[in-house]
């Protein structure tokens, strides 16, 4: 009975309508990849504005995105493949019991997301000074198009969207330190590392079609 | 099930050294001038790599349930065809009907 | 799981206790213990007043509009009035009220019990789907409040961005809404492939989940896009960022083709429940095996998928393309197939069945005669052509109500009736509830019908004024509209009764094989007080009814769907 009595403990995350924890933890994790499901057409219909405009107007965006800085963005790719990295590294530390390092793996995942936003800030700010405000606001006149005001605010869109979900996704993983120094992650019981982990890894996958999409056009 | 898979550290270390090649890759295609179409296409051919080595290894889709593919491929198939249907107008506006 | 896949499981009969003592309906006691359930029953019923609640606001707005088209002129209401009025009358019905309707009102209910299940996979995001729904509300109340809607339920461009009205808080109840929809969805989908009982294969599962499982792949697919549409428009008003606004070289064309690519699929989000109440219904009350489940079952799935590649013909004279408006029109005649072999299926059903015409089976009749007429119609504006002469007008109207509310209410009506003795535990008055299907189903007609002769001849929807000739045929329709809000006040009074003075409901009324009658009414909290192991599938009403109660006898067996099962 005394062994009963201990997996019981270690089973406290389980929910009294599943039957065991890995019926738990598939479903869990199916549902986080409709989640994704729904993430990924989301950012598609703004892909699909990007499409459409850049097949009516390839001009516009050749000379568009020569405004924006290709070392920035790529630096910001790398940056988001670190810590791609990191979060996967963070979930293997945490299937092997090794808490300790798992905390330190998503402290640099969120380091990096900072960093990535900073990189943002001073792109977004340098873009406001020269007059480059989505829409209306528009008032830049170093590019040769009528239409330069759209090409920005898709960009604006885009990458705003994407960077509210780094931001959510620094918050979703500051949460998982907390829930792992407070001992709720372990070897049997990760779900909430691994789904964190699967939408920090969408929003690394947007951005590997953002950066050469808008960055990269010549 | 084998869906608690645990990647061994050659494997995502390997993973990003192959996403940070790829970066580099996508980069300096730009470089060498490659003409209209097919620049958008290196372009876009390279992030698909880029995009499947995360989902396969990082998301670990490829040692999951096969059916969390299904769901994921299933998200594309209907963002390629909101793509398509929609330029089947926009491409075509001008153009009117042969037959009219 | 691995090793439950070869072991046998013992199962038994399980009684049903007739006289419930414990029930999910008194488990917990107090306002804040319905407000804060986590109970996919109590959840379905926050749901179901909701729905009520918003049907009544909507209904009551139609009736008003109804009432300004008695005269030719202005009547009780002047024309800006007029446009907000019918707005809002869209956009309640559809986001507000009938979107969520049979999903999460009967479906939230339902589902988890057809299966076996104590819960659905996510309960608390399934109370979140709630709150987000009210959250949502509450930004529609607001914009009423501060100034109304006037684009029509669409919000079209250019006029939703040059309109002075508050469009920016109704987008975002949309949006909000929206997400409502995706919790509801996601949470049905791992339900139905993670949680199902011992035995319920796929091809043992009642068609109702099929069509819910089929909704859930719209609803997740469909409604984000609807968000990002949304989201664009707002940013539109906000900062004038030209996507869609054709001064600053946007093309407001393109909002259309976003807003139908959730829009459209949304019609099948409305319908295609609607369309497994049925085949409950017709089998149940046909005490007969449904004719063809796999052609119901993948018709519903045909539906989503085709649902996506049609939502072009709504704009038709809009200035797409003409190669594709030639696309969109061949397409759409597809969706005719799988729902005509959903009417054919249900027809044979009954053929040589021994129907008993309780008032759920009459409603399945009017739902059949009904959206008959709808689809047909349908089919009818899909052909470009005729799209062109008929386009805008209230042909189309017509067209759209009898399919949403000759088919979707009617069916949800009937599945109300059908499933009132297990939500409740108490029996509706039988009497009261022919003669209300009876009045209803007249009405309706006697209300939309003339709409399809206005139509035909020129009539244009959303008009304030009309021409002398179709006073006739307004008043008709006015008229018709006022016996079908009595024949909806009559149904309140009787089940409203019901709940205090009808007669105790038994475990199974209707003598239906599926599973959620297998339990007492009303529910346990846990639904089931074993684990239920299907060995028969939910139509076999040639089997005796005991092989439908089985549960496994000792528990701590296996769960997955992998288990096998012997009969003992």
């Amino acid at each position: 009975m005394g062994n009963q009595i201990a997996e019981a403990d270690k089973k406290s995350h389980l929910q009294h309508h599943f039957v065991d924890s890995d019926q738990q933890f598939e479903s869990s994790k199916l549902g986080m990849w409709i989640f994704l499901v729904t993430e990924v057409l989301m950012f598609g219909g703004l892909f699909v504005a990007y499409i459409i405009y850049r097949s009516w107007h390839p001009d516009l965006f050749y000379l568009a995105a020569k405004e924006l800085d290709t070392a920035l963005g790529a630096t910001n790719t790398v940056v988001l493949i670190a810590s791609s990295l990191t979060i996967a590294l963070a979930i293997r530390a945490v299937q092997l019991d090794k808490i300790r390092s798992a905390i330190n793996y998503m402290a640099a995942t969120v380091a990096l997301a900072g960093t990535f936003m900073v990189i943002k800030y001073f792109e977004y700010t340098d873009k406001f000074a020269k007059g480059i405000f989505p829409g209306a606001g528009y008032t830049y006149d170093g590019i040769d198009h009528d239409m330069a005001a759209n090409f920005f605010s898709i960009y604006y869109m885009m990458t705003g969207l994407h960077g509210i979900h780094v931001v959510i996704g620094m918050g979703l993983i500051t949460w998982m330190i907390i829930k792992a120094k407070k001992g709720f992650v372990h070897s049997g019981y990760y779900t909430p590392v691994e789904n964190t982990g699967l939408f920090w890894h969408l929003v690394d996958i947007i951005w590997i079609f953002l950066f050469p999409l808008l960055y990269l056009i010549d | 099930m084998s869906s608690h898979h645990i990647s061994s550290h050659f494997t995502l270390f390997g993973v990003a050294g192959a996403l940070l090649v790829l970066t580099f890759l996508t980069v300096a295609v730009t470089w060498i001038n490659i003409p209209e179409p097919y620049n958008v296409i290196v372009a876009i051919a390279i992030a698909i790599v880029k995009a499947a080595l995360v989902a396969m290894f990082f998301m670990n889709l490829y040692w999951d349930s096969k059916f969390n593919s299904i769901v994921f491929l299933l998200a594309i198939l209907f963002f390629v065809i909101f793509v398509s249907i929609t330029l089947l107008d926009t491409l075509f506006r001008d153009a009117g009907l042969p037959i009219y | 799981m691995a090793e439950s896949t070869a072991k046998t499981l013992k199962i038994r009969e399980f009684p049903i206790d007739e006289n419930p003592k414990h029930t999910y309906l008194n488990a917990e006691k107090g306002i804040l213990s319905w407000l804060l359930t986590v109970d996919h029953k109590r959840i379905g019923l926050l749901y179901l007043g909701s729905i009520t609640l918003f049907f009544f606001v909507g209904g009551v707005l139609a009736l008003l509009l109804r009432t300004e088209l008695l005269t030719p002129a202005q009547s009780i209401i002047d024309a800006d009035t007029y446009n907000q009025i019918f707005t809002l009358h869209g956009a309640i019905m559809i986001f507000l009220f009938i979107i969520p309707s049979i999903p999460a009102a009967l479906g939230n209910f339902f589902l988890p019990m057809m299966i076996g299940a104590k819960d659905v996979a996510f309960p608390r995001l399934n109370l979140a789907s709630w709150w987000i729904y009210i959250l949502g509300a509450l930004f529609a109340l607001y914009s009423i409040i501060s100034g109304a809607v006037d684009t029509g339920w669409t919000f079209y461009t250019p006029y939703s961005v040059q309109t002075g009205t508050a469009v920016v808080s109704m987008t975002m109840a949309v949006f909000v809404l929206g997400f409502s929809s995706i919790l509801t969805g996601l949470n049905f989908i791992v339900t139905l492939h993670k949680l199902r009982s011992p035995g319920l294969t796929w091809s043992k599962m009642p068609l109702f989940l099929w069509s819910l499982y089929a909704t859930a792949i719209i609803q997740i697919l469909a409604t984000p896009v609807l968000a990002i549409t949304v989201l664009l428009l707002a940013m539109e008003r906000i900062f004038g960022i030209g996507i869609f606004d054709p001064t600053m070289g946007g093309d407001p064309v393109l909002y259309q083709h976003f807003f139908w690519f959730y829009s459209h699929p949304a019609v099948y989000i409305m319908i295609v429940p609607a369309f497994g109440i049925m085949s409950e219904l017709i089998s149940t009350f046909s005490r007969k095996t449904i004719f063809g489940y796999w052609a119901i079952a993948l018709s519903s799935l045909a539906i989503a998928f085709i649902g996506f590649l049609v939502w072009g013909h709504h704009m038709f004279v809009s200035g797409q393309s003409e190669l594709s408006s030639v696309v969109f029109s061949f397409l759409t005649f597809f969706v005719g197939v799988p729902t005509g072999i959903k009417i054919f299926n249900w027809v044979a059903t009954m053929y040589k069945g021994s129907i008993d015409l309780k008032t759920p089976m009459l409603y399945a009749l009017a739902f059949l005669f009904l959206f008959t007429i709808g689809g047909i119609t349908g089919i009818m504006i899909g052909a470009l052509s005729v799209n062109v002469h008929l386009h805008d007008t209230y042909y189309i109207v017509a067209h759209f109500h009898y399919v949403m509310m000759g088919g979707t209410v009617i069916a949800l009506l009937g599945g109300l009736h059908y499933w009132w003795p297990k939500m409740t535990g108490r029996m509706y008055s039988e009497f009261w509830g022919r003669i209300t299907c009876g009045v209803i189903f007249v009405s309706f007609n006697m209300t939309f019908l003339p709409q399809f002769i206005m139509g035909s001849q020129g009539m244009p929807r959303r008009y304030f004024n009309y021409v002398d000739q179709f006073q006739g045929l307004h008043q008709f329709s006015t008229i018709g509209s006022y016996i079908l809000g009595i024949g909806f006040v009559m149904m309140a009074v009787y089940l409203v009764w019901s709940l205090f003075k009808g007669p105790k409901a038994p475990s199974n009324p209707w003598r239906s094989r599926s599973l959620e009658w297998m339990t007492s009414s009303p529910p346990s909290h846990h639904n089931f007080e074993y684990t239920p192991v299907i060995l028969h599938g939910p139509y076999d009403h040639h089997k005796p009814m005991r092989e439908f109660r089985m549960g496994v006898a000792q528990e701590a067996a296996g769960h997955g769907e992998t288990v096998e099962h012997e009969k003992t």
